[in-house]
């Protein structure tokens, strides 16, 4: 009582179907409640109540309750072996197919004659073939075609035999059936076989010889009919609106209209053919009155290409559209966008490529160093530098070559679109000479580059420019004039005021010196003369100097214009910067 | 037995049952005598009776036994020297009478009328001995109605009580209320020979069966629909000869015959020896008429579709309706798709097994009807086809469950391949706690299903204020057991990796039955 009062106050807990439980042995629990445990376990069985009690049934679950589920044995009669011939009736010709069988022929489509012999029927054969001649013996296909055939006459024109019980149908009657789906030998041998079909068919009341099932046939006593069986699943009627029938008076109209369209296109097809009929008719017409023409020419004498036997439709004139004229927009848009395309493929293309070769350098070299780990390197370079191409990317060297006419707009139109490094990048594949792999000489070759730098300058950046000089001049003389070359880039301008007090003290006090000075010289004339042919000398070496000097502004002038020829003529905003 | 107390509760006399020492001449339908059954004696109840070359031979029930244990037995067997049960009287007879003459009276209209007529037909038909035709069954024309006395009781099964019994509560409130209902019901449908009658709570419970036929789908037999007795005595097909379990709507007159043949292939039937060798010579099926789904080196499954081989179905059906009680052929084979499991050899696809499963549930069952075939049972085939109902079930992505009732067969293989899968997941290393909704993702059984196994394998207990999943040495010990016997005989699994299927879809009006 105490336990049956514990088990009320800890009623157990609602279990859901999410809640997950713990999974124990039983030896990892102690022992429980049994009470509890019976109280919860009833379940149903999902057998028949009736059947529940059955004594077999009750005796195999309580063995599975105790885990003797061998023992759990519902006793059902025996099968035993058949004396039939089995091989002989079920012939083994199976051949299993490698794929799995897709098969949809029907029971009736793999069963030939649905009608099938009885013994008594072999006997009527057997009787009805002697009186015959060999020749026109009914084979038992034959026979079983035959009354196949009444039957399924029998029965299409009788549907309710079963029901009404009609005499059975005469022979003319029979007849009337034949058609051209009979085959002759039907036709040939109905007539023997007819009274034996019939003296069995009225032997069984006129119902189908052969078995067959009960269907429903509206009577009133199929309900309570164990024998009627598959009947037919009403289809649950559906509510008739006016919405539905609203609907239904669309689809017909909708279903006619598609067919009217279907016949007018049918009838327009044929009209089509028609003409195109005529048309060849009176192509033949015309080319046999020209053959006619010919032939009267030929007897005439009069000489002639062939030109009359066949049409001779004017050519068309070529139509000239001027180019500024044609559509531009909307017809050059597509190409173009295809074009880029294109070129961005190849690009694509290309760079792959050459990262992909990079890559496998740069993978080998990585292999190799892996391989000479621990070894000491004696040799002088193993490993080829992979090309440093990217230092120079872009620089193309200025070997001052005179193109005919300016590089076409077209490319600086480019050039232009593409505001981006990889553009200018392009340009200056697609112009670079294929100089690539550049010697030492090469590299001194003074080179530029164009780029665009912020807020679209335009900046052209140069390179070995100094050397280029550098190389035509004796670096003796070179060297003597290492310095000289920048006084006149940094020419230092002082700004000053001119009425500033200091200054203007400071020129007083100049002059005063300057005076003194005169004063001195004039003392000093005598012996300054003799140094005057030294004087004339220095001049003279000033002056050399000052010409080296233009020469150089030339030369970098001329070759400025040059980049400005080469690239683009029209660009505004240009700075020259010397890079190193 | 609840149902019979119910119903005497409802009647409201408790019938005494009346016994009586019997002769052979008083024995008569309906009579519970002790016959003498593998050696012991056992109640068994008369169903049929027929006479063969003067000596009379009787058809019994035996009670608690199930129905495929019913035979034939010479008058030697019943123990005449005890007392017999006589049946329950047909009390309603009377009342019947009464009632058609009162509405006949009435003559109230022709649907009433009509529907009177049907009222008689089927009383006359659906009265257990429907074979009097063939069997000379002691017919209710015989049975000493209205004797009085003794001789007015029926016992019948449960079953049939519960239907008498609520017959008779009805008849004794005459004036129903329902009456009316019914009547509009009728009226409402297109179909009216679909209706059933009016009067009483029986024939109210036989149209609530039909009704749940129609709509529901179902392949479950109407309670009413059981024919009693078995038609057909011994069946041949492919290399074996057995006994058929139950009744099956064969062609009537398969009943006088000794042995059907049955075509292993297309499963037509004929009573004729000749005519069934004639066939074989023509007919050239060697497996089932659908799509092959799945083989492996053991078994092949095809799908049958019953709307595109209607013939072969309904063989099917008629064939398997000789070993399932409670598998209705009431309604055509159109909604249902048929998985028929073959083994093979050099002479074709022989079928050993099917499974039946709706091709829409609404119940959201998968599997309508099972059955191994007699020949082939306890061989493992029956997990096979259980197992291989749930492989569709995990392709679908859905949860299911086998249709009810289940047979006392289906039911403990059911309940075997229960355990055995989930005791399988639940020894998985390293599971710890699983809740039964993971239980039933994985093994798409219903949720139900998961959770009254383990209630009945006694595995899901209260222990301390919680619910835990016990594995009782009893379980575990079958599991082993199943291993080691996989170890030596080899397993028989269905392979998922070999399935070819996908999930059919059938517009609602391909389910439904047209041409």
């Amino acid at each position: 009582m105490t336990r049956y009062g514990g088990m009320g106050r800890t009623r157990p807990k609602k279990l859901t179907s999410k809640a997950s439980i713990p999974v124990v042995r039983e030896d990892q629990i102690d022992l429980i409640d049994d009470e509890v445990q019976s109280a919860i376990q009833q379940v149903e069985t999902g057998v028949e109540k009736a059947e529940e009690s059955e004594v077999h049934l009750q005796a195999a679950i309580s063995a599975a309750a105790l885990g003797k589920v061998s023992e759990a044995n519902i006793p059902t009669p025996e099968t035993v072996l058949s004396l039939i011939r089995y091989d002989e009736l079920y012939p083994p010709n199976f051949s299993q197919p490698a794929t799995y069988i897709r098969f949809s022929s029907t029971v009736e489509d793999c069963c030939g004659c649905a009608y099938h012999m009885v013994e008594e029927d072999n006997v009527f054969l057997k009787i009805m073939n002697q009186k015959r001649d060999a020749s026109i013996q009914c084979t038992v296909d034959q026979f079983e075609e035959v009354m196949n055939f009444f039957e399924e006459t029998a029965q299409l024109r009788q549907p309710f035999a079963a029901v009404d019980n009609p005499p059975a149908l005469s022979y003319s009657e029979m007849e009337e059936s034949f058609d051209v789906v009979v085959e002759d030998s039907v036709k040939r041998f109905a007539k023997d076989i007819y009274e034996h079909w019939k003296s069995r068919r009225i032997k069984n009341d006129n119902h189908p010889l052969q078995p067959a099932l009960k269907f429903e046939t509206g009577q009133e006593t199929d309900d309570g009919d164990p024998y009627v069986c598959f009947r037919r699943r009403e289809v649950r009627q559906i509510r008739k609106t006016r919405g539905r029938d609203a609907q239904s008076a669309e689809k017909l109209r909708r279903l006619r209209k598609e067919l009217e369209d279907a016949r007018q296109l049918v009838a327009l097809v044929r009209q089509r053919e028609l003409a195109r009929k005529e048309m060849l008719g009176i192509e033949r017409q015309i080319f046999l009155q020209r053959s006619e023409v010919k032939e009267m020419k030929r007897k005439l004498g009069v000489k002639d290409d062939d030109e009359d036997l066949i049409n001779q439709k004017p050519k068309k004139k070529p139509v000239e559209v001027p180019m500024f004229q044609r559509p531009v927009v909307p017809q050059l848009r597509i190409p173009q966008r295809q074009a880029a395309e294109d070129l961005q493929l190849l690009e694509d293309v290309q760079a792959e490529k050459e990262n992909e070769i990079l890559r496998d350098i740069k993978q080998n070299l990585a292999k190799h160093v892996k391989w000479n780990e621990g070894y000491v390197d004696i040799t002088m370079a193993p490993l080829t530098p992979s090309p440093k191409k990217t230092t120079y990317a872009g620089f193309r060297p200025a070997i001052t070559t005179q193109l005919p006419t300016p590089p076409s707009s077209d490319s600086s139109g480019n050039a232009n679109d593409s505001s981006s490094e990889g553009g200018l990048r392009n340009f200056a594949d697609r112009y670079d000479s294929p100089v690539v792999e550049m010697d030492d000489d090469a590299r001194k070759i003074p080179s530029f580059r164009r780029r665009i730098g912020r807020g679209g300058r335009i900046m052209i950046d140069r390179r070995n420019l100094t050397y280029h000089c550098k190389m035509e001049i004796d670096p003796l003389k070179l060297d003597r004039f290492k310095y000289d070359h920048d006084d006149v880039d940094d020419d230092l301008v002082f700004e000053r005021d001119q009425y500033d007090i200091q200054i203007m003290q400071h020129r007083a006090s100049m002059t005063v010196k300057a005076r003194e000075q005169v004063a001195l010289a004039r003392e000093q004339a005598v012996q300054a003369h003799a140094q005057a042919q030294a004087q004339a000398q220095a001049q003279a070496q000033v002056q050399i100097q000052r010409r080296l000097q233009f020469d150089h502004a030339t030369a970098s002038a001329s070759l400025g214009t040059g980049q400005t020829m080469g690239s683009n003529p029209g660009v505004g905003a240009m700075t020259a910067s010397p890079v190193t | 037995m609840a149902v019979r107390e119910s119903h005497q509760e409802t009647s409201g006399t408790p019938d005494p049952i009346e016994r009586g020492f019997a002769t052979l001449n008083t024995l008569r339908i309906g009579v519970k005598a002790m016959v003498e059954k593998d050696g012991e004696l056992r109640k068994a109840e008369i169903l049929s009776m027929k006479q063969r070359k003067d000596t009379p031979s009787f058809y019994v029930h035996y009670v608690d036994f199930n129905k495929r244990l019913d035979e034939w037995i010479p008058a030697s067997r019943i123990d005449l020297s005890q007392e017999v049960e006589w049946p329950f009287p047909e009390k309603n007879e009377k009342n019947r009478k009464e009632k058609t003459a009162t509405t006949n009276n009435k003559a109230q209209g022709k649907n009433q009328a009509q529907k009177r007529a049907r009222a008689d037909s089927r009383d006359i038909s659906s009265t257990p001995d429907l074979l009097t035709g063939k069997n000379i069954n002691v017919s209710k024309a015989q049975r000493p109605s209205k004797a009085g006395g003794k001789e007015n009781r029926e016992d019948e099964t449960p079953v049939n009580s519960s239907f008498i019994g609520s017959e008779a509560a009805s008849v004794a409130g005459t004036p129903r209320p329902e009456f009316e209902d019914v009547d509009m019901v009728d009226a409402g449908y297109s179909d009216s020979k679909d209706m059933k009658d009016e009067e009483n709570g029986m024939e109210m419970s036989r149209e609530e069966e039909i009704e749940k036929l129609r709509t529901g789908g179902s392949m479950t037999q109407n309670p009413i629909e059981i024919h009693r007795v078995r038609n057909l005595n011994r069946l041949q097909m492919g290399k074996h000869e057995m006994e058929p379990w139950y009744f099956s709507p064969y062609p009537e007159f398969f009943s006088d015959v000794d042995l059907v043949f049955i075509d292993e292939f297309c499963l037509s039937y004929f009573d004729d020896k000749n005519c069934f060798e004639r066939h074989r010579a023509k007919c050239t099926l060697v497996h089932p008429p659908g799509n092959e789904i799945y083989r492996d080196d053991y078994i092949s499954f095809f799908e049958v579709d019953g709307r595109r081989q209607r013939t072969w179905c309904r063989n099917l059906c008629l064939l398997s309706k000789l070993f399932l009680d409670h598998k209705t052929l009431y309604y055509d084979v159109d909604p249902f798709l048929f998985y028929c499991m073959c083994t093979r050899d050099e002479t074709g696809c022989h079928l050993v097994g099917y499974f039946s499963k709706e091709k829409d549930s609404a119940e959201g069952y998968n599997l309508a009807c099972i059955l191994t075939l007699p020949q082939f049972q306890r061989r493992g085939f029956g997990r096979l086809l259980i197992s291989f109902s749930y492989e569709l079930s995990k392709r679908e992505g859905k949860l299911g469950s086998p249709e009810k009732p289940l047979s006392d067969l289906g039911l403990l293989s059911y309940r075997q391949y229960w355990r055995e899968v989930l005791v399988e997941l639940l020894m998985q290393e390293g599971r710890e706690s699983v809740s039964e909704y993971e239980l039933a993702m994985y093994t798409s059984m219903t949720e139900k299903d998961v959770h009254e196994t383990l209630l009945v394998l006694n595995m899901l207990r209260y222990h301390k204020g919680n619910w835990i999943i016990v594995l009782t040495d009893a379980v575990i010990d079958l599991h082993n057991k199943r291993l080691e016997k996989e170890k030596i005989k080899g397993i028989r699994k269905i392979d998922p990796a070999r399935l070819q299927w996908k999930p059919p879809v059938f517009t609602a009006s391909s389910r439904t039955w047209n041409w």
